[in-house]
């Protein structure tokens, strides 16, 4: 079965949100609808309408401060808007404009193929100016989990990786976070999965293995 | 060339992507679009380095058993050579690997049919300009650091200088190497200069470093509005009429090049010879 066809059977079965987005059912299977989680009861004329998943990506680039949100799972999504898409191709390319890839992570997952990529593999593989971020201490790798993940930091991922196969991230909220922002039933929710660690946050690991061996230069110094 | 529609497969376009533009994967998604809308794939995707998707995400998108990767770069070097080919996986032309048969083509830069492209963008920037008193400049980079960068570009200058098209001349210029296209006043002798910066996003580049290299913006700070600086053609400035253009990757034809190199992985590849 198609990852489209395998996504409208998921919300036949009841699944009604990703992320930020809110997937309402039409009635007579009359494709669907997007809105933003908080605007799931609001009022449609008060709701600015878009057509066509190509619009999904102009509502999710900026926050509403006018912000770039360069990793799509930030917690800022902006409201004030509902999306139509005809069919089940439409709503997969809008979600995969929204929250890239989340649909297909997560049907791997169910199917027990999703392959996850430890922290350590992720970071030896960086080359170029990112290869520094190959000498941060896993004390300094916990911390930044801390730091850069989950909702606190505006990234509301489900982490599957650990530092590597044998030590897994230090309990944090970031840590525990399950993928589904908003308080709602948790059964319904398509949860987002962080399958290996961003960009972001292999440049804030740069900066902070930088920091680390600047530290050690001053202590011998001294 | 036409081309032959592939309901059965997948298309995967591969960008750069950035942390802190996002026009720079603007025409990524653009293209897609105008493929989609062609209908010559069963599916189109998109992925990068440094957005997400990630490379390694991709194949968590596509349901197609065959999958054609297109690097949308300018030229083979680092990106089309090491980083595409070790995140996705790939270990030569075509690599079979969990039920998935991927076909990896060259990437757009290096396509001829970019030529066409180069002159077409040429002349609607510059509709006016007589090409007999014209110097047509293509720029890019240039770092020292990747000989091919440059040999794309040359590779263009040379096809654009036996294509008929009458210009007075046609150059090279780079960024950070000689023949800067800061000197572009000196190198050319012609009343007219049309400059066409040869990078697929309106990035930095373009629309800030590139104009204040040419003269006819200030020190990089207040980057003008993208719009805003392809808006005012022509320039006049050292006693010549500039015309500039945006980005080559931003053009919509882009999607045909992006099929031409599909095309001519089949014929070099898939084809019974
Ligand atoms: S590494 Fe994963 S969980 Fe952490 S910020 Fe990046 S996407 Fe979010």
């Amino acid at each position: 079965m198609k990852l489209s066809e395998r996504l409208t059977e998921a919300i036949a079965g009841g699944i009604c949100q990703i992320g930020q987005v809110a997937i309402l059912p039409q009635a007579g299977g009359a494709g669907h609808v997007l809105r933003h989680i908080d605007d799931g009861d609001t009022a449609a004329d008060l709701l600015e309408n878009h057509h066509g998943p190509a619009a999904a990506r102009d509502i999710s680039t900026w926050t509403e401060d006018g912000r770039y949100r360069f990793t799509k799972a930030e917690q800022s999504l902006k409201r004030g808007w509902q999306l139509h898409l005809a069919d089940d191709a439409e709503l997969l390319q809008a979600l995969d404009l929204f929250y890239p890839a989340a649909v297909g992570l997560w049907l791997a997952q169910q199917d027990g193929r999703l392959e996850v990529e430890h922290l350590r593999d992720k970071l030896n593989r960086q080359t170029g100016m990112y290869r520094f971020a190959r000498n941060l201490s896993d004390t300094g790798a916990q911390a930044l989990v801390r730091e850069v993940c989950g909702p606190a930091n505006c990234c509301v991922k489900k982490i599957l990786w650990q530092i590597d196969a044998d030590t897994p991230l230090e309990d944090s909220e970031a840590s525990r976070y399950d993928g589904i922002p908003g308080d709602r039933d948790r059964t319904r929710a398509l949860p987002l999965l962080c399958r290996e660690a961003c960009n972001h946050f292999v440049a804030e690991a740069r900066k902070a293995s930088k920091a680390e061996s600047d530290a050690k230069a001053e202590k011998v110094e001294s | 060339m036409p081309f032959t529609p592939k309901p059965h497969a997948a298309l995967l376009i591969v960008g750069h992507g950035s942390t802190e533009n996002p026009d720079s994967s603007t025409p990524y998604f653009d293209h897609a679009d105008e493929i989609r809308r062609l209908g010559a794939f069963g599916e189109v995707h998109c992925c990068f380095w440094k957005e997400e998707p990630s490379m390694r995400e991709a194949e968590y998108l596509i349901d197609a058993e065959e999958v054609y990767v297109v690097p949308d770069f300018i030229s083979e070097g680092y990106f089309t050579q090491e980083v595409i080919p070790r995140e996705l996986r790939l270990d030569g032309p075509t690599t079979r690997r969990a039920g998935k048969t991927w076909h990896y083509t060259l990437p757009v830069g290096v396509h001829p049919s970019m030529t066409g492209l180069l002159l077409a963008r040429a002349k609607e920037v510059a509709p006016d300009a007589d090409p007999a008193q014209t110097t047509l400049f293509i720029v890019g980079h240039g770092t020292g650091l990747n000989q091919n960068s440059t040999k794309a570009i040359k590779d263009q200058v040379a096809l654009i200088k036996s294509s008929g098209a009458g210009y007075a001349e046609v150059l090279d210029a780079y960024m950070e190497e000689a023949p800067l296209i800061a000197d572009w006043a000196t190198l050319a002798t012609t009343p007219n200069v049309v400059v066409v910066p040869f990078f697929i996003a309106d990035g930095l580049h373009s629309y800030q470093d590139i104009p204040v290299l040419l003269g006819f913006e200030a020190e990089p700070g207040e980057a003008a509005s993208q719009r805003e600086v392809f808006r005012h053609n022509p320039h006049h400035l050292q006693g010549k009429t500039l015309y500039y253009s945006s980005a080559i990757g931003t053009e919509r034809h882009l999607a045909d090049v992006i099929l031409d190199q599909v095309s001519d992985f089949d014929a070099k590849h898939l084809l019974p010879k």
